[in-house]
């Protein structure tokens, strides 16, 4: 009965937009099959910028899941984190519009950098016409609290709603955020977080970081935990889950597709590589420690996958320093090698990725990584069937954070 | 001298490109004083709109007008404001 079991995060719907598919159910067919989306960037102005190849969203029309007085307002960044909530609530089974009690759902995200299109189309506007020729969205569409803003406007949820700027790992904080605000007594939250950084201004921003692949060769730019490594591939898209009360989802039959189990999250300095093996490690244990975890029961790693060597190195190390003996026999994966990174929301999709990893037996491979240079049993070339109960998140960001997400399996969840 | 006056029609074309609301021209004639809101359109949907018209004609609004609650209140300023300002 409802109040006697306590109160726990439950992932109840899965809404994603990635380069390898428009929908949960389709983005988990890619990853299984290790499928390698990576290719030239195509997007327009983008031509010429030596930052070549990406993982785009393509044939995606924002249209077909969101009304267009909102798409007007926000840029592609939102239209994705708009679009995978959407799908989330419609896996979740949950309704928009005017919900009986909007203040018992919130929604909280997490975003690297914001509209920067959107941004670059008005600020080319006030230099080449004038202030006058400027929209009024630009107001609100660069930020990159947006999309916690219109997710809430559009859906109606009135909860506690948030925004985590904390590095690419805030995907991580941000599902943390959301499950601390479940167990506070808030029904549900739609949580999750989208990029578009494929878009001329913001890859500029991008090409300062020394992290970044500007190979020219897809197949060669994103090859993590091997001694070709040579940085990462960015991506764009989005992935938005809810996270619901236990008692709450049960009550309403939903299918309790995961719980989230522990988290924690340590900062050690920007490209400061061989600290977050310390950091990393420390954040491991964190959430194994809040989610009453030995680490023998971790079963699969979602790695972090840099690119980077010396940060490669770190979270090899890190993972045996927090994992011990077990470090060296967990089967570790990184799919976002088929699909590249797409900062804040890298860790969510990792997260979709794992729940339907617990929900098949199946261990998604790394995709396009067949040799490797560390001492890790990284999943490659097939998926790999494997009883999982337990999976552990991993994210690193380039200022410095450092983040890990316990997931524990939905049907061992009642427990 | 030619009178320049925007019509329902054109408002509803910049209720589509400013603010993303397809409206039909001929419910804005039927229906002057069906509020903004109803239709989707806030305040800064009707700022955009204002400054559409405000380039397009080369001339300024009065200040508050997105302000106005209805199409018949908004053109009426508007077409005021141009008439005067012709």
């Amino acid at each position: 009965m409802s109040g006697q079991r306590p109160r726990r995060a439950a992932i109840t719907g899965i809404g994603v937009i990635a380069p390898n598919g428009l929908h949960a159910d389709a983005y988990w067919k890619s990853v299984r099959e290790g499928l390698f989306v990576l290719d030239r960037i195509t997007r327009e102005g983008c031509e010429n910028l030596p930052l070549r190849i990406g993982g785009e969203v393509r044939t995606f029309d924002a249209e077909d899941h969101i009304e267009e007085p909102f798409l007007v307002q926000t840029d592609r960044f939102s239209h994705f984190a708009m679009a995978a909530a959407a799908l989330a609530l419609e896996d979740a089974g949950l309704s928009r519009g005017e919900p009986d009690d909007p203040y018992s759902i919130g929604v909280v995200t997490a975003a690297g950098s914001g509209g920067g299109e959107f941004g670059q189309r008005e600020l080319q506007k006030l230099w080449g016409q004038g202030s006058k020729f400027v929209g009024p969205y630009q107001s609100i569409a660069w930020f990159y609290a947006a999309s916690t803003g219109q997710i809430s406007i559009w859906s109606g949820f009135k909860g506690p709603c948030g925004v985590v700027a904390s590095d690419e790992a805030g995907g991580l904080d941000a599902l943390a955020h959301a499950a601390r605000a479940v167990r506070r007594g808030t029904g549900a939250m739609v949580v999750g977080a989208a990029e578009a950084p494929l878009a001329p201004y913001s890859m500029v921003c991008q090409l300062g970081y020394p992290e970044l692949s500007t190979a020219e060769d897809a197949e060669r730019a994103y090859l993590p935990f091997t001694t070709a490594a040579r940085g990462f591939t960015p991506a764009e898209g989005g992935a938005v889950v809810v996270v619901e009360e236990e008692n709450r989802a049960r009550e309403r039959e939903a299918p309790v597709r995961a719980v989230v189990a522990g988290h924690a999250a340590t900062f050690t300095g920007a490209s400061q590589w061989e600290r977050s093996r310390e950091g990393l490690a420390h954040a491991i244990r964190g959430a194994l420690d809040e989610a009453g975890c030995a680490p023998e029961e971790i079963d699969v790693v979602f790695a972090d996958a840099l690119g980077v060597p010396d940060a490669d190195r770190a979270e090899a190390l890190a993972i045996a320093d927090a994992l011990g003996a077990h470090g060296r026999r967990v089967p570790v994966t990184a799919p976002k090698t088929g699909m590249g990174r797409a900062y804040c929301a890298a860790p969510v999709l990792d997260v979709a990725a794992a729940v339907f990893a617990m929900e098949h037996g199946l261990i998604p491979p790394t995709p396009n990584v067949f040799d490797i240079c560390h001492d890790l049993d990284l999943v490659m070339s097939r998926a790999r069937p494997a009883e999982l109960r337990t999976a552990l998140v991993l994210s690193r960001g380039l200022m410095g954070s450092n983040a890990a997400l316990v997931v524990r399996r939905g049907s061992d969840s009642a427990l | 001298m030619i009178t320049t006056e925007v019509t329902f029609d054109e408002l509803a074309t910049l209720m589509k490109k400013a603010a993303g609301i397809t409206v039909d021209p001929q419910e804005l004639t039927q229906d002057p004083d069906r509020p903004f809101d109803s239709f989707g359109i806030d305040s800064l949907g009707l700022l955009g709109i204002v400054g559409e018209i405000e380039n397009r004609y080369s001339q300024s609004l009065p200040p508050d007008s997105e302000r106005c609650k209805t199409p018949r209140e908004f053109l009426d300023l508007v077409n005021n404001t141009l008439k005067a300002g012709a």
